[in-house]
């Protein structure tokens, strides 16, 4: 854990960092929009900004852009302080939500619109060869002199991609790119971008809402609260090892029963929860005796069975998954909570039915003791 | 009497309002321009309370007169004491320009009992049937023979008499004698020469083609009412030499020659002497090759609804004592020997309002064919766009 | 009711308001274009062509509408541009609405009264008494060109900020990050993505511009002294003043004409330009 208390991940591991906050402050008037960001992003990495609207993600990639000034801190690029560098001379591109292509334009002048900015200019044919590059890799070959309001989603979304890589950037922004995408083109996205990252080796920075497409895409995620920065790491560790329980219910899905600390040893904390039961759990971070807490527990790491050991539950729902089933089970005092049974597991005595009266079980480990924030 | 606009838009409404207000225009001005005279005296009759009553029974000629004139140019004592001495109150109906006169009585319906045409009108509305002759035996007050025959001359047309003489006016113009470098200033050939030279980018001349084209006539000698082409030529050339000296091309001069803009102007009598009041430098000068003299007239029109009271009300402004009245009241020379003989010396001896012989002598009365003689539209349309 | 019934009924309003405001007008123009002067003024009807023949009577008028009418409307555009790009694009968004108003608010009172304001301000009493008062001896203003320009420019400045005023906001101001973004200086910025795209704005204020000022009359008779002639003045001195009623519907006949010539060779220029509505209403 380091200083800042992020978790393990605020800085990369094994490779040079491009880019970083240091203590990083925006005000807009009374609004403090980030506070005290610390972050480092190495080269090639593919990191995301996850949490809801008004998390202060996106004024964390504005100023890696170069759009907002931080109020205190730097940010730094490359090892240099860039606070007051304007976004035309950072070499830095960013993918806009919406896109923000030219209207006036056609595919390929939008393309080429960073190409024609560099000063001395590149001869006109040195750009047409990288611009047709680009439509190449970003599969539009075909599509240069259309006018942007003829092309798709997909497409526009493709041309912003290329309108930013075209220019070798050392860090690639992209704010929400694919919330305007419809489910499956979004998936397809998804991977597609991966591929290009791969393919480019640029550094990707992305702004997302979405818990799937940051967990899926991610080399670590950065997740955001109320302009903190909350907790950093790779996808598995903020899903094995949430901070709080806001990050273990944001990354997955996860049961929450409220409780208080009734005594730590080393590994295994004791917990009183609500219903008067004493269950054992491990703590993600320092607690101490009689702290209000929360014990999470993942719908997966439940056990459902007709006879043994654990707690009663009746069935309330049932939802078929294919490979597993969710089931949302009673119990007398802990109320509802989500069980996802493996179709092995059922086997012996499954498949329950709405009503069946069961036991539910977990290991002492899948029992996160959080902090409630 | 010449008007300056036959027409009145809102926006020239507001913007004399304005000007009204700032006081660089007179009330009779105001009037004038926007008709808002007939608008107050329709008013006036609207509301019983504002209207005089007589002070003892109706007599002969019914209880009310209706007269058609121009703005602030009657006493209104005078038409109280009438009202007091016949029982008939006298109605105000305020004009702006001949043309809308004309039109009102073309229209047919309006009402009057009497009103007030210009000399120059008057041909026209005997041609077109709409004045009655006079019947002088009526007329007891009226002395023709006390009167200027250039002033009274209009009134007949061949041989028959349909209007007798209000008061009259010229049209000369107004300079600042400050500027002029002691040079005097006596004719319409100085007037056009000093504009050229020393008074360059400081002379108006009038956005009428009436008086702007006959005075530079009255540069060769011509006559003001010409309608030559080889005349009207020379004329041409003239304006068209001078305009590029020339401050403004406007009728609504007294706020630039008061603001020291324009030192020299096209001029009416009225504005004349109001502009000498109020900054004595500024003279009023009638060119000695002469130019122009107008003169307004009282007349019954056909289809009057009072006669007897239309010919008691003349009758009434007529006697000398109460036109004299009239006269201190409006401003402008009256033609009247026997009113002339009531006025104060002071007033008499005014050069603005009563000229010298001589130079009375070289004016000439607008023409109702110059007024609308197609070939002097033209020369002045391209003299304004040249 | 059958269905063409009530298309036509509803049709009616429109259909009454384009016959009442604008063919029946024009009709009577254009009939009493064919006719004479009445021997006393006005119309007296006719069928000649003498009216039409008449016109290059009043070409000076035509040559000084179509000369000052496009320099008017350039200047104009040369003033509101700036001001309605810092009104769209620089200033705090709390007080746009404010300075919008401010903008409008000369012309809750009328152009007559608003150009006297100027009589005074360029007369010799004005300016000039200033200029006078720091060395600059004996500027006149008044009566000028020049001040017929600043009054066209002071009274249809508001016509050509709000146009491009509603270009520039409508801008989405992404498109200009996203230039940035991509190395553009400001100024390159502005030439590349805000200029091109404010097109159908400043195309529209021109053309409100240029052809209310192609029937102007009021300004250059106020402020040019009654020294600069439009065919506005010539329409006002044929109807008001000689009464020719015939000659100066083919004068107005004739300016429409021109109008419509020069609006559609201005339509085409801007349709060259490739930039239509529809660009910036898709971003």
């Amino acid at each position: 854990m380091n200083s800042a208390g992020y978790g393990s991940g605020a800085a990369p591991k094994n490779s040079m960092i491009i880019a970083e906050l240091r203590g990083v402050s925006k005000r807009f008037g009374e609004v403090c929009a980030a506070s005290d960001l610390n972050l480092s992003i190495g080269e090639g990495e593919f990191l995301s900004f996850l949490g809801p609207s008004g998390c202060g993600k996106t004024t964390a990639l504005r100023m890696l852009a170069g759009f907002e000034t931080p109020t205190e801190g730097d940010v730094l690029l490359d090892g240099e302080v860039v606070n007051n560098l304007d976004a035309h001379v950072r070499p830095v591109n960013m993918v806009f939500q919406h896109y923000a292509l030219f209207p006036h334009m056609t595919v390929a002048q939008n393309i080429g619109y960073g190409l024609r900015q560099i000063r001395p200019r590149i001869p006109k044919a040195a750009i047409a060869e990288k611009v047709g590059k680009a439509l190449a890799t970003v599969r539009l070959v075909g599509l240069e002199d259309r006018r942007i309001w003829e092309l798709s989603g997909g497409q526009q979304q493709r041309v912003a991609l290329a309108r930013a890589i075209v220019n070798e950037p050392k860090l690639l922004l992209l704010d929400e790119p694919m919330a305007a995408l419809d489910r499956k083109l979004r998936k397809e996205m998804q991977i597609e971008l991966q591929n290009l990252q791969r393919q480019l080796g640029i550094t990707f920075v992305l702004v997302t809402h979405d818990q799937e497409e940051a967990l899926s895409m991610s080399d670590r995620i950065c997740i955001m609260r109320d302009g903190k920065i909350i907790q950093i790491g790779s996808p598995q560790e903020l899903y094995d090892r949430p901070r709080n329980r806001y990050v273990a219910g944001f990354v997955g899905t996860s049961n929450f029963f409220d409780g208080k600390v009734t005594g730590a040893s080393q590994d295994l904390t004791s917990v009183l929860l609500q219903n008067g039961a004493e269950v054992t759990g491990r703590a993600m971070a320092e607690v101490s005796v009689g702290q209000e807490i929360c014990i999470s527990v993942r719908p997966e790491q439940i056990r459902l069975c007709r006879d043994g050991e654990g707690e009663s539950v009746v069935v309330l729902n049932r939802i078929f998954l294919g490979e597993h089933t969710e089931y949302l089970v009673m119990h007398e005092t802990l109320g509802e909570f989500l069980v996802l049974s493996p179709r092995q597991s059922e086997l012996n005595d499954g498949p329950f039915n709405t009503g069946d009266a069961l036991s539910a079980a977990w290991d002492v480990s899948a029992a996160l003791v959080l902090d409630r924030n | 009497m010449v008007k300056k606009n036959d027409y009145i838009s809102k926006q020239k409404f507001i913007d004399e309002l304005y000007r009204y207000k700032r006081g660089s225009v007179t009330r009779r001005h105001f009037l004038n321009v926007t008709g808002l005279g007939a608008a107050t005296a329709v008013l006036g009759t609207a509301v019983p309370g504002l209207r005089s009553r007589p002070a003892f029974a109706a007599g002969d000629i019914g209880d009310r007169v209706i007269l058609a004139t121009w703005p602030n140019y009657h006493d209104p004592d005078n038409f109280d004491a009438f009202t007091e001495a016949t029982g008939a109150a006298v109605q105000v109906n305020v004009f702006g320009s001949n043309e809308e006169m004309l039109a009102k009585l073309q229209a047919g319906g309006s009402g009057w009992d009497v009103y007030v045409p210009t000399n120059y009108t008057i041909t026209t509305y005997v041609a077109e049937g709409l004045i009655e002759p006079l019947d002088t035996a009526r007329l007891p007050n009226y002395d023709a023979s006390a009167y200027d025959p250039r002033f009274s001359d209009a009134g007949s047309v061949d041989g028959t008499l349909y209007a007798v003489p209000k008061n009259w006016g010229t049209t000369g113009f107004a300079v600042n004698t400050s500027k002029t470098g002691g040079r005097a200033m006596k004719s319409w050939k100085d007037f056009w020469d000093i504009t050229k030279e020393d008074f360059s980018g400081r002379t108006m001349v009038h956005d009428y083609q009436l008086t702007t084209i006959g005075n530079a006539l009255k540069y060769f000698g011509y006559s003001f009412n010409s309608i030559d082409e080889k005349e009207l030529a020379e004329a041409e050339k003239l304006l068209i030499d001078a305009k590029p000296h020339l401050f403004a091309i406007s009728s609504d001069y007294q706020p630039s020659m008061r603001n020291g803009d324009a030192w020299m102007t096209m001029c009416w009598t009225g504005d004349g002497k109001q502009l000498n009041v109020d900054i004595p430098e500024i003279d009023y000068v009638l060119g000695v090759e002469g130019g122009e003299l107008w003169s307004d007239y009282y007349a019954i029109p056909k289809g009057a609804p009072h006669t007897d009271a239309a010919y008691a009300l003349i009758n009434f402004l007529l006697n000398p004592e109460i036109n004299a009245k009239e006269v201190l009241a409006h401003g402008y020379p009256s033609a009247d020997a026997h009113t002339n003989k009531l006025l104060p010396e002071t007033l008499l001896n005014d050069p603005i309002l009563y000229p010298a012989q001589e130079l009375l002598s070289a004016l000439e009365f607008g023409a109702a064919a110059t007024l609308t003689d197609p070939n002097r539209a033209e020369l002045m349309a391209r003299f304004k766009s040249a | 009711m059958t269905h063409g019934t009530r298309n036509l009924l509803l049709l009616a309003p429109a259909g009454t308001w384009f016959l009442v405001m604008l063919l029946l007008p024009l009709t009577v123009v254009l009939i009493f274009s064919f006719g004479e002067r009445g021997t006393s003024g006005g119309y007296a009807p006719a069928f000649v062509l003498d009216q039409y023949a008449n016109l290059p009577a009043r070409w000076t008028a035509f040559k000084n509408t179509l000369t000052l009418a496009p320099i008017g409307t350039l200047a104009s555009l040369v003033i509101a541009y700036p001001l309605a790009y810092y009104l769209a694009v620089k200033v705090d968004p709390k007080w746009k609405t404010t300075l919008l108003v401010l903008v409008i608010v000369p012309f809750w009172t009328s152009i007559l009264i608003r150009s006297y304001a100027w009589i005074f301000l360029l007369g010799g009493r004005g300016l000039p008494a200033l200029l006078d008062w720091v060395g600059i001896e004996d500027v006149r203003l008044i009566n000028t060109p020049f001040s017929v320009l600043v009054g066209i420019i002071y009274g249809y400045l508001p016509l050509m900020v709000f146009p491009i005023f509603v270009s520039l906001d409508r801008l989405d101001k992404r498109l200009l990050e996203a230039s940035s973004d991509l190395g553009a200086k400001p100024w390159r910025t502005f030439l590349q993505v805000t200029l091109p795209l404010s097109v159908p704005g400043v195309a529209t204020g021109c053309m409100l511009v240029f052809i209310l000022l192609m029937g102007e009359f009021l300004i250059p008779a106020l402020l040019g002294g009654g020294k600069v002639f439009f065919v506005g003045n010539a329409l006002v001195d044929l109807f008001l003043q000689s009464r020719n009623w015939a000659y100066g519907s083919a004068v107005a006949v004739a300016l429409v004409v021109v109008m419509l010539i020069t609006v559609t060779i201005y339509m085409r220029f801007i349709n060259r330009l490739g930039v239509n509505r529809e660009d910036v209403s898709m971003v």
